[in-house]
Order: C-alpha cells, then sequence, then structure tokens
C-alpha cells in the first residue's frame, strides 16, 4: 500500500509535467502578440522588439520553457503584465471565493445526486425513478449561466431568500459565507448532480441483481440497510470515480458562474487574464486547476481501498 | 395433535411475463414438522428454487405473484406485514444459497455479516456481535477464528464461505433452516464436509430443514421426507426409504433411473443411463392432463385429458399418478 501510494505520488509528477508543457506551448499557438499588446497602438515596430526582448520572447522555446519551469518549481508563477503584481500574490487573493464554492458545490453535490440515483434504482421504472432521470437530463442540457439567472430571478430578487450576488469571505461568519454560495452552488452543480446520480443509478442497478443482496434480504435487513449499506458500498468505486471526473466540469463552470453570481473568484480572474492577454496568469491559473484535478483524482485512486477490500496495491 | 412447525398450502407463485403468466410454483402443499429434514427435488426449472424462496417472501413483486398459505408457527407469513416478515428472516426462518461465491458482500468483513444478524434480530453491540460471530466461526469449523473473522469472502475458499453462510443462517438458532442447493457449487469432497456439518449443526441447534437440490445423493443421505417437484406441481411424497425402494410415480422412477451407478462397468452390469425424455414443459400455458404426461412411457389418453390428483398410494406415501399402483403392482 505504501508502495503504491509513492508510485502513484511519482506518477503524477510526469502528467504535470506534461500539463506544464501544454500550458507554455498554448500561449504561443494562441493568435495575438504579447509584446505587440502591451506596447499599444502608437508603438513602432522598434518598440515591440525591445519589449519582446525585454519579457526574453525573443530567445529559443525550450530554453524559454527550462527557465519558466524551473521558476514554477520554487513557486514563482511569474508577474503578471497587467498588474505588476506576483501571480502567486493574485491567485492567493481569488482562491478563497473559488475553493468554496467547489467544496460547497461537491458536498451538496454528492449529498443530493447520490440519494436521488439510490432511490430511481430502487424505484426503477416508476414514476420517481422516471422523474430523477428526467431531472438528470435536465441537468445535463441547461447551461451553467440559464440556470444561475433563473435561481437568481426566482430566490433572491422575487422570493428575496438570497442575496442576488457577491461574495463574503468566511472570516465574516459561516451564514453569510454560505448564504452567498447556495444559488451558485445550485448553478454549478446541476450538470454534476446529473452526472453522479445516473453513474449511482446504473451501478446501483447491477449491484441489486447481486446475489449478497438477496441474502441481505433472506438475512432481514431492512430496505434501507441493502440500499445503503450492502449495495452502496458495493458500487462506490464508479461513483467515486466519476465524481473525482467531474471535478473537471466544475473547473470549467466555476468560471461562468463566477462571472454570473459576480464572485471575485480565480474564474474571473481567469477571464479578465484572457481577456488581457495576461500570459503569467493565465499559465498559473491553468497550471493550478491543473494541479487540483490531478491531486483529486490521485486522492480518489487511494480512496478505493476503503470502499473495496478486493483492491490491493 | 400439535400443527406442525410450518404449513404451506395450495402456494402459487406466478410470474408476469411479456409473454404471458409463468405458472413457477402452481399449488404445492406440504408441511415440516419442528426437527424434521425434508429434501425437495426435482430437474432444473421444476420451481423448486422459486419455492424455497416464497417461503421467505424473497419474490420481487411484482412481478412475481405469492398465492395460498405459508403457516409458521401458526401465522400466515403471506399476511404479514414487511416489518414482521423481516422479524422472522434470518431470526426463525433462515437460508442457505447455491453460490457460496457469490451470496456473501464482497466489500463487508466475514464478522460483520455474521454479526449484522444478531445486531438486527438480537440487539447486540457490534463487540458482542464479533464475539458472537468468532463463536459461531468455530462452530462451523473454519480455522483461526479470531483472524478470519475479519476477512472478507474473497479470502476464503468456496468451501469456507458456505461454512460462514452456514454460520449466517444459523447465528439466531432458527426453527427452520431453508438451504437452497448448498452443495451444488462445492467439491465433491467440500460437499460431503459440508452434508456432515449441516447434519451435525442440526442436532445442535435443532432446526427443521427443507434441503432443495436435484442431487439424488445428498437426499439419501440426509433427508427424513422426500417432495418430488415436477413443472411446479408436487408429484410425489413419501419418506426417504420409501421412495428410494419404491418409487410410485414414473417422473420419480426416471429421475432414480438417470443416476449413474459408480463401478458398474466393472461389475459387468454397466447400461446405458435412463433418461427422461424431452424437456421440462413451458410454464406459460395451463397443461389440462397430467404435466408428465409429454415426456411420460405410460401415458395415455386419460393422462393427457385429465390431470391426477395426489393420492396416497401406501401409509405416508402420496403420488399424483393415474396408474401408479397398477405400475407398483407390475414392478
Amino acid at each position: 500500500m505504501f508502495a503504491y501510494t509513492v508510485r502513484r505520488v511519482l506518477a503524477t509528477i510526469p502528467v504535470m509535467a506534461i500539463v506544464a508543457l501544454f500550458v507554455f506551448s498554448l500561449l504561443y499557438l494562441a493568435p495575438g502578440d504579447p509584446a505587440a499588446v502591451i506596447a499599444g497602438d502608437q508603438a513602432t515596430p522598434q518598440d515591440v522588439e525591445r519589449i519582446r526582448a525585454s519579457l526574453g520572447l525573443d530567445r529559443p522555446y525550450l530554453v524559454r520553457f527550462g527557465e519558466w519551469a524551473f521558476r514554477i518549481i520554487q513557486g514563482d508563477l511569474g508577474v503578471s503584465i497587467f498588474t505588476n503584481l506576483p501571480v502567486t500574490t493574485m491567485i492567493a487573493q481569488r482562491i478563497e471565493p473559488t475553493l468554496s464554492l467547489m467544496v460547497i458545490t461537491l458536498c451538496l453535490a454528492v449529498c443530493i445526486a447520490i440519494p436521488m440515483g439510490v432511490i430511481a434504482a430502487w424505484k426503477q421504472g416508476t414514476i420517481i425513478d422516471r422523474a430523477v432521470m428526467g431531472f438528470a437530463v435536465l441537468g445535463f442540457s441547461v447551461p451553467v449561466f440559464v440556470v444561475g439567472y433563473v435561481l437568481a430571478y426566482v430566490f433572491a430578487l422575487e422570493l428575496d431568500w438570497l442575496p442576488v450576488q457577491g461574495y463574503t469571505p468566511f472570516a465574516r461568519g459561516f451564514w453569510p459565507w454560505l448564504e452567498n454560495l447556495i444559488l451558485p452552488a445550485i448553478a454549478l452543480g446541476g450538470v454534476y448532480i446529473a452526472l453522479i446520480a445516473r453513474i449511482t443509478r446504473a451501478t446501483m442497478l447491477e449491484v441489486l441483481q447481486q446475489d449478497y443482496i438477496r441474502t441481505a434480504r433472506a438475512k432481514g435487513v431492512g430496505q434501507k440497510g441493502v440500499l445503503f449499506l450492502h449495495a452502496l458500498k458495493n458500487a462506490a468505486v464508479p461513483i467515486v470515480t466519476v465524481i473525482g471526473i467531474g471535478i473537471a466540469l466544475l473547473i470549467g463552470g466555476a468560471v461562468v458562474t463566477e462571472s454570473v453570481f459576480a464572485i471575485p473568484g480565480l474564474g474571473r480572474l481567469t477571464v479578465d487574464a484572457i481577456l488581457r492577454r495576461d500570459y503569467p496568469v493565465i499559465q498559473g491559473v491553468v497550471l493550478l486547476f491543473s494541479f487540483v484535478y490531478v491531486l483529486v483524482n490521485l486522492v480518489i485512486d487511494l480512496a478505493y481501498t476503503l470502499f473495496d477490500p478486493r483492491i490491493r496495491y | 395433535m400439535p400443527e406442525p412447525l410450518l404449513v404451506v398450502e395450495n402456494l402459487q407463485t406466478h410470474f408476469r411475463t411479456p409473454d404471458g403468466v409463468n405458472r413457477a410454483v402452481d399449488g404445492i402443499s406440504f408441511h415440516v414438522d419442528a426437527g424434521e429434514t425434508i429434501a425437495v427435488v426435482g430437474e432444473s426449472g421444476c420451481g423448486k428454487s422459486v419455492t424455497a424462496m416464497s417461503m421467505l417472501r424473497l419474490i420481487p413483486e411484482p412481478p412475481g405473484k405469492i398465492a395460498g398459505s405459508i403457516r409458521f408457527q401458526g401465522r400466515d407469513l403471506l399476511t404479514m406485514t414487511d416489518r414482521e416478515m423481516r422479524a422472522i428472516r434470518g431470526n426463525d426462518i433462515s437460508m442457505i444459497f447455491q453460490e457460496p461465491m457469490t451470496s456473501l458482500n464482497p466489500v463487508l468483513n466475514v464478522g460483520r455479516q455474521i454479526g449484522e444478524t444478531l445486531r438486527l434480530h438480537q440487539g447486540l453491540s457490534a463487540r458482542d456481535a464479533e464475539a458472537k460471530a468468532v463463536e459461531m466461526l468455530t462452530l462451523v469449523g473454519i480455522p483461526a477464528p479470531g483472524r478470519r473473522v475479519r476477512e472478507y469472502p474473497h479470502q476464503l475458499s468456496g468451501g469456507m464461505r458456505q461454512r460462514v453462510m452456514i454460520a449466517i443462517a444459523l447465528a439466531c438458532n432458527p426453527k427452520l433452516l431453508i438451504a437452497d442447493e448448498p452443495t451444488t457449487a462445492l467439491d465433491v469432497t467440500i460437499q460431503a464436509q459440508i452434508l456432515d456439518l449441516m447434519r451435525d449443526l442440526k442436532h445442535r441447534v435443532g432446526a427443521a430443514i427443507v434441503l432443495i437440490t436435484h442431487d439424488l445423493g445428498v437426499v439419501a443421505e440426509v433427508a427424513e421426507r422426500v417432495i418430488v417437484m415436477y413443472a411446479g406441481k408436487k408429484v410425489e411424497e413419501a419418506p426417504v426409504g420409501q421412495l428410494f425402494r419404491n418409487p410410485r410415480h414414473p417422473y420419480t422412477q426416471g429421475l432414480l433411473g438417470s443416476v449413474p451407478k459408480l463401478g458398474s462397468s466393472l461389475t459387468g452390469t454397466e447400461t446405458r443411463l435412463a433418461e427422461i425424455p424431452g424437456l421440462v414443459p413451458s410454464l406459460k400455458s395451463k397443461i389440462p392432463g397430467c404435466v408428465f404426461a409429454s415426456r411420460c412411457t405410460y401415458a395415455t389418453d386419460l393422462c393427457r385429458k385429465v390431470a391426477p390428483a395426489l393420492e396416497e398410494k401406501a401409509p405416508h406415501h402420496v403420488a399424483a399418478c393415474h396408474y401408479a399402483i397398477r405400475e407398483a403392482v407390475a414392478a
């Protein structure tokens, strides 16, 4: 187990290296010249050339990648072209809202989607099953920004139960913090809930056919015990896998959700950076998101053994 | 005379399917006395497993539908609420299944699975349940029970798993144990061990056993009384010795004739194995006459038109055949 953990952790290094190479290259493949942007409309070709040299953009590609990667390993993500602040500082300022949003969405999605999927599987073929699956299709097909605006209109503007937009730091109390995150989390969680509910239902349907479920019933175990202990624990591995893969949806969705609900998080930072062609910031944020994704999936791989004793590494 | 432990009357388990109603069990009646071992035998698909499952109401409804009555200690299981039924399952009546490889939950350790019934029915704490689980593992002859109790099913062999199943089934001292082909999936040597174990524990616990099997060797070994099923119906019932010596129903005769005799090629008595021609008829259409008529060498027009009733052909020996007595006399 320990050896496996070490191997898995080491295996993330080449993954991150390849991600870094992509992130670095992406900007050179994208249209637009940062030196020209910084120089502005009035600049002469010489000015642009000078700025390009000062940014180090005139040197060979691999040399620049090497230098860049070396700095990143030391925790230096560079300096924003636009604000002149270190990228790490800018990320640090913006990370709390995004992290909060993602954690709340994750908890909300798991708490809603898994019972939904379990009940749909138990009541397979009934109106309840169809309602749950219909809701799941809806969650897949309606984009985050539409759900976001509808939610904000109904629950914030009309009913006035929750704030329309904005973010309150956790330091100012749990409830004000949570209050601001409920609607964004629901909007962002739609697709995620749909995904988890569907995989839960499908896996549970398969598990409920198994002989050991019949054994559990023959022992006098009640419906809840059969579903949530005997069956769900057996269905856990695929469900947890999808939860991990789905983190990617949350990262992508967070960017849009933060714009809709005016949350000053990393998503907004990313959008702003892209619009300004602030390359160091874009690189930093994308790297961070990739790192989180790889990390979450590493944790999930290691968590398999908790659910299924047959998995031994 | 007190009522027997279990009285099954006119049990009918039907399944609704897209192409008609499948009458898996069609009007079976029998009883089990306390401490008695009875065997239910028949070919695959004759409804013996469905009978077993119906007795604990483990048939999914719908598409299944159980009718008739199953009186256990005087109470009808079929009219009980789900809660009352759950209190009976695993406690007063427990069950062992055919497939030890798949009948245990792969993600829960053995101690937990044995302890679960004790916690449910006897309100034991987790700690006491595990201690009792170790005791049960010792009882069913699993070596190093203190270590095994924390192991998972995949760490055990098939024979060991069936022992664990027996430990689960007997943990609450049930009055009736239903064993659905408990030895079919096991090696012959392990089969004998499991049968010995069941016989031994039966004497210790005093439970009655309903043994579902197609293995006549097993029947001869453990049962006191035998019920022969065919196409969802009981066709013969007799004490075990009498059934083997003097089977009345042509189907039972066929079943006994199709058992290979060990060493017959050496003693020169080797003959071609008798087989019963044809297949079990579809249970989806009502058969007007005798259910076995289509495969019976003695069948007459009477058999094809009128279903024979179960008649007492000898003391405690019933068979559903118009000609059974004549057959027996001729033989």
